[in-house]
């Protein structure tokens, strides 16, 4: 936790930039508005970032966070963190597209393509309805985003599921979805067809869970943490998420299940069938990933939501070696999440748990993971146009390969940010 | 408060002996019910309707349909003004009702004429969260509850007759209830009616 006097100084002046953010505010219900398209939303993100422990995996250390302190005292960042524009609408009766770009702090393209999809939506003949979708998307897993630029209201930092869907589950395909009531609610299936998505596992394999806003482009790289000495010869340091390395199409199905009572249950099954000795000639492999993902979407009230998911799975990359892949990795994470709004605030805490099981022949059970962490976050809307978001998140992880780098196996970190969230 | 404009029109075939009845429908805590149907039945049967059915429409209006529900007679037109400056896609795969309206925005003046009784939940395939009921009526007493929960009919001719009750969100069979009331002959009578409703659906996310 932060202590000591140089800490206290830094802490101070956190408060007293955010003190100037929140005198500010009221010039933010005011701002102007550019004149866009009904169809086309522009929204920029300012962030005040004070963290301590160690240093990101972004760079170069085994941090869970995408921003890390020093290693030895706490950091003050106040960066532009995110820039996107979307457009978001009909381009013919019946068919609607996205298309999302975004510039992100920390990543290396200044600027990328997030999302670019057609969905075709006939008008229902019946209570059955038909729909599909073709592009470059998020498959439908995470219950905190939303939007075309996959944004998370009300807080900062997705779940470390939901930032690894963020950074490494997009993909190139088609998906084709079917829904029909049932008893006062709804029942959906999705069936999808898939591509480039073949390196997802990669990030989970090499670091484990993260928590963490950075949404991975079209074209992005995400950095890894420090490899071992052998994977060093065969990865670089950084993987590429969307990219194609065996021809071989994935695939996953999706169950949904809208109760008459205000509650969504969901179970989302996706398979990668990753060619793990497949690699490019930048030295990127085919993961073979597969995982379930079961969640929930309760609103007890009308002001209240809660939010739950756990996503379990598996993933190999690399030849065998004595019956075991170079890398071969279990993952399970969960959270529980709970939203309550109070006029034009919303509070919301989240409680995630999260570990990597290692068997692979060239990692060692020193690289396996095990981690929770605990975010409370205070979403205030200060007009149509501003939102600011305050979060406080404690993560608390174990993991043997630190001491590659002399680091204690098990650290701490504490992150509290601030974003000013402006819709031009 | 909303009573047909052809109500009136009713009056010259209604008899000598008649009272004024309103329905308040609440939930079991006592909380009115505002956007239920009430539709009376003199004698079990329904109440002729007039020959000039009046101006009806359904606005569309910030993303939201206006009114939520809308109460009209067995052969009524209905219009669908387009306040937005986004399109919608209006829809209804009713049985009573089969239509789509495909409507750019601010447009004005489209129609769809309502010859069967029953209901007609619409939709807008471009957004989700918009939804609206029209509730073609058969019988000339039919109106829709106001903010407190009250649906209140004048000249209703005296003896037995049958109330329906129907929400869209409403707990049972077709989600309307039905009672008997006792009309008398003259003065102001008031019957109460409790209905438990479903929580609204949600709109789940469209991917």
């Amino acid at each position: 936790m932060f202590a000591g006097r140089c800490k206290g100084r830094v802490a101070a002046a956190f408060v007293a930039a955010l003190a100037a953010l929140g005198w500010s505010a009221p010039a933010f219900a005011e701002l102007p508005r550019l004149d866009l398209p009904a169809d086309l939303t522009a929204m920029i993100e300012f962030r005040l970032v004070l963290t301590d422990g160690e240093r990101s995996w972004t760079d170069g250390g085994f941090g869970r966070s995408r921003f890390g302190g020093g290693g030895d005292g706490i950091d003050v960042d106040a960066v532009p963190a995110n820039a996107q524009l979307v457009w978001h609408g009909p381009v013919a009766w019946n068919l609607e597209g996205a298309v999302a770009v975004a510039a992100q702090h920390g990543q290396d393209q200044p600027v990328d393509l997030i999302e670019a999809f057609l969905a075709w939506r006939p008008v229902p003949r019946s209570a059955t309805r038909f729909s599909a979708r073709a592009g470059m998307f998020w498959p439908a897993i995470s219950l905190e985003h939303e939007g075309p630029a996959w944004s998370v209201p009300d807080m900062i930092t997705p779940s470390a599921i939901n930032s690894w869907i963020g950074e490494e589950v997009k993909l190139v395909g088609i998906e084709g979805s079917v829904a029909h009531p049932v008893g006062g609610g709804r029942i959906a299936a999705t069936f999808g067809l898939f591509g480039f998505n073949d390196t997802a596992g990669a990030l989970l394999g090499f670091r484990g869970w993260a928590l963490h806003d950075q949404k991975t482009g079209a074209f992005s790289r995400q950095a890894l943490p420090p490899l071992n000495a052998f994977m060093q010869t065969a990865q670089p340091q950084w993987t590429t998420p969307t990219l194609e390395a065996d021809d071989r199409p994935g695939f996953y199905g999706r169950l949904t299940w809208q109760m008459a009572a205000p509650v969504i249950l969901e179970a989302f099954y996706y398979g990668n069938r990753g060619d793990p000795e497949a690699v490019t000639p930048d030295l990127q492999w085919g993961w073979d990933t597969s995982f379930l993902n079961l969640g929930a979407r309760i609103d007890p009230g009308p002001n209240t939501r809660i939010l739950a998911q756990l996503l379990t799975g598996t993933t190999a990359m690399g030849f065998e070696e004595n019956g075991r892949r170079w890398i071969e990795t279990r993952f399970r994470a969960a959270y529980l999440r709970a939203t309550h709004r109070i006029g034009r605030a919303a509070l919301s805490g989240r409680l995630d748990l999260f570990d990597t099981r290692q068997s692979g022949s060239q990692v060692g059970p020193d690289d396996s993971e095990e981690g929770w962490s605990l975010t409370a976050a205070l979403a205030w809307r200060l007009s149509g146009q501003a939102d600011l978001i305050l979060e406080g998140l404690h993560v608390d992880s174990d993991r043997g390969a630190r001491a590659r780098l002399g680091l204690a196996p098990e650290q701490a970190q504490d992150i509290v940010q601030a974003a000013m969230r402006i819709t031009l | 408060m909303r009573i047909f404009v052809f109500l009136p029109l009713l009056l010259v075939a209604a008899p000598a002996a008649a009272a004024e009845l309103a329905v308040q429908v609440r939930l079991p805590n006592g909380a009115p019910v505002p956007n239920a149907v009430v539709t009376l039945y003199p004698g079990g049967r329904p109440a002729p309707l007039g020959a000039a059915p009046g101006a009806f429409r359904i606005a569309q209006r910030d993303l939201q349909f206006s009114p939520f529900v809308l109460v009209v007679p067995v052969g009524a037109s209905v219009s669908f003004p387009n306040f937005d400056n986004v399109r919608h896609h209006v829809y209804s795969f009713s049985p009573v009702r089969r239509f789509e309206l495909r409507l750019y925005a601010r447009e004005q003046a489209r129609n769809v004429r309502f010859d069967r009784p029953g209901i007609v939940p619409l939709g807008c395939n471009i957004h989700d969260g918009m939804i609206a009921f029209i509730h073609v009526a058969d019988t000339a007493f039919a109106a829709k509850t106001d903010s407190a929960g009250r649906a209140a009919f004048a000249n209703v001719p005296a003896g037995a007759a049958v109330a329906r009750v129907w929400h869209p969100y409403l707990r049972a069979p077709a989600n309307q209830v039905q009672v008997r009331v006792a009309v008398a002959a003259a003065g102001r009578q008031a019957q109460a009616v409790t209905v438990n409703l479903r929580a609204p659906p949600r709109p789940g996310r469209a991917y």
